[in-house]
């Protein structure tokens, strides 16, 4: 037996995360030719076409989309895609393929909670994507100064990336919840796909959601997507201010502990049915 | 004697299972009406294995082998019975038990193919709370004994079948564990590969005393490491005991292999009745190959008996091979539970 140091729950689970961390880190770095291009230009075509798409409907100097004029439309869109690269997705989690697989129920004979080697994933994947983003913001700023989005404040500045991070937390849970449908449906990806596509028309990627018709918008409001990204932006840009900010936050919260209770309630039950299951 | 580690007391497992149905009908009653069958894995089981055995599992495939393996290690829940180990009900272990084990499954690789193992290692070092210099000491020993030392810090990817499982082989005793599952550990590999890995279990149980349980479809697996045999078919025990009991048996039967000239007539069935004289077997029958098993005492009258009826180029006879008995009990002709 390996000689055991009394260490606390928290602080083991704590350890085990930065450790998690650093492998996945490597997992998603080691040996991947063309893996800083791949993030870079990845989710960048669709805001590129979105302005093109805006310059068209934004001809004119007083047009206006739901009180975006062009310049701001595309500091916009530049923010949104740059957050929407930092929120967790489908393709950063293998779960599903490691319960088809039975890979999971190994972890059932380790002292170790599985949530935690997922979270690290969840870290790694927000790690890695804010550099890329810092990157492409760094290049964005040289070469398209009088285009690139500039914070309202540092303030604001603050507020929109603590908003992102909880959202990213909240898809981090989604993406974990439908992928453990696998204990019970034998395609998860087309579930994942659809979920992807909810998930960017309520975060407000393509469309502002201020710029959408009230009633839509209100509800859209409810919903973590929004205040993942749509929100965010508009927060670094000065439309929205600090009360709005709060709101987000107790949305998010809201959000995460409810998601939370169902991913335990879930991977329980899956989990019993799995090994009951013989697998 | 020593301390019962895992105790298996009138254990059962079944699971449900549902039967497809095609087509966009069955679609729909696939998602309302399923139809349920019940499938028992395992049944009556009963098994005590103390600190230090070295266990052989083997049985058919389908035969309970690594369900058998999941309810004791924990992974699932038995139907009925009790599946026990270190004391505890193996579905409830704690983490200060969970420790104490490890499994190794060898179709099913937990190291990460993108990165070298030590990477692996280290991860497992933290989930396993090892000391540093106990980590670095120990997969150093072990990357030694294995002949893999200089291939720690490469992909895995890129290291061949043998390597990768040595590396399998070394996660799993990292953390010195008191009772080690492995599942196929030498399936698909050379022979080279399967004796060193065969040599090091059998030094780390003889010296370490970890109790280790071992399923495997090869027989040389079993005969170079366990003392002790568990057979399972359908489900059940059907031999649990020393091999030392089992290979008496073999001496008790002689394996003759008869090869026929091109000229000699082939095996007739109606000659299945002159066979009871000399209490034998017709075990398998090719065009110009016979093979027999033969109580040790009838082979003096049974090869004149062949040399009557064939015309034959070569003939040998040799102890009966392990698997032959197993494949027997595997069949149902023997049984020694």
């Amino acid at each position: 037996m390996s000689s055991l140091a009394p260490v606390h729950p928290l602080v083991r689970d704590l350890r085990l995360l930065g450790v998690a961390f650093g492998y996945e880190l490597r997992k998603v770095t080691a040996w991947r030719a063309g893996f800083v291009v791949r993030e870079l230009m990845r989710s960048l075509w669709r805001p590129l076409v979105m302005i093109f798409v805006y310059r068209a409907i934004l001809a004119t100097p007083d047009a206006r989309v739901g009180g975006f004029d062009f310049p701001t439309m595309v500091a916009y869109l530049i923010l949104a895609a740059s957050f929407e690269k930092l929120l967790f997705h489908q393709r950063g989690l293998d779960l599903a393929d490691q319960i088809f697989q039975g890979y999971v129920t190994k972890y059932l004979t380790m002292p170790v909670r599985f949530f935690v080697l997922a979270l690290g994933r969840f870290v790694q994947h927000v790690a890695v994507q804010a550099s890329v983003v810092a990157i492409l913001w760094i290049a964005g700023w040289a070469l398209f100064p009088q285009w690139w989005p500039r914070p309202a404040s540092a303030s604001a500045a603050l507020q929109a990336f603590g908003l992102v991070l909880l959202g990213s937390y909240c898809a981090f849970l989604v993406c974990f919840l439908v992928n453990v449908l696998a204990f019970w449906l034998e395609v998860v990806w087309t579930l994942s796909a659809m979920a992807s596509f909810v998930f960017s028309f309520a975060a407000g990627v393509l469309v502002p959601v201020s710029a959408m018709p009230d009633g839509l918008a209100g509800t859209l409001r409810w919903l973590f997507p929004y205040w993942a990204v749509s929100a965010p932006g508009e927060l670094f840009l000065g439309r929205l201010g600090t009360p709005d900010f709060v709101r987000g936050v107790l949305v998010l919260l809201a959000w995460i502990v409810a998601l939370e209770l169902l991913r335990q309630f879930l991977w329980r039950r899956g989990l019993r049915r799995h090994v009951g299951a013989g697998a | 004697m020593s301390e019962v580690l895992i105790e298996v007391r009138g254990a059962g497992k079944r699971f449900r299972t549902w039967k497809r149905r095609e087509g966009v009908r069955g679609f729909f009653a696939n998602l309302f009406a399923r139809e349920w069958t019940e499938v028992t894995a395992l049944e009556g089981i009963e098994l005590e294995i103390r600190r230090g055995e070295f266990v052989g599992l083997i049985g058919a495939n389908g035969a309970g082998k690594t369900t058998l393996l999941k309810c004791v290690s924990g992974i699932t829940p038995v139907s009925s019975g009790s599946a026990r180990m270190f004391g505890c009900d193996s579905f409830e272990l704690r983490d200060e038990h969970k420790r104490r084990l490890s499994m190794v499954m060898g179709q099913r690789s937990q190291l990460w193919w993108d990165l070298p193992a030590i990477d692996s290692f280290r991860l497992l070092r933290e989930i396993y709370s090892i000391p540093k210099s106990d980590f670095d000491a120990r997969v150093a020993a072990a990357a030694e004994r294995l002949a893999v030392g200089d291939k720690l810090e490469r992909q895995l990817r890129n290291l061949s079948l043998g390597e990768r499982m040595k590396m399998e082989i070394i996660g799993a005793f990292l953390h010195e564990p008191d009772v080690v599952f492995l599942d196929e550990p030498t399936i698909g590999l050379d022979l080279v590969s399967r004796e060193t890995i065969r040599r090091y279990l059998v030094e780390i149980n003889r010296a370490r005393g970890v109790t280790i349980v071992l399923t495997s479809h090869d027989m040389e697996d079993i005969e170079e490491t366990c003392r002790r045999l568990v057979i399972l078919r359908q489900g059940r025990v059907l031999f649990d005991g020393g091999l030392v009991d089992l290979k008496a048996r073999v001496y008790e039967r002689r394996a003759i292999e008869v090869h026929l000239e091109a000229s000699s007539p082939g095996w007739d069935p109606a000659w299945e009745p002159l066979l009871a004289p000399f209490d034998a077997r017709l075990e398998r029958a090719a065009p110009l190959t016979l093979l027999f098993s033969v109580s040790a005492p009838a082979v003096q009258r049974f090869v004149p008996f062949l040399f009557e009826r064939f015309a034959i180029r070569d003939l040998s006879i040799e102890h009966h091979p392990l698997d032959m008995i197993i494949r027997q009990i595997f069949q149902g002709r023997e049984s020694g539970a």
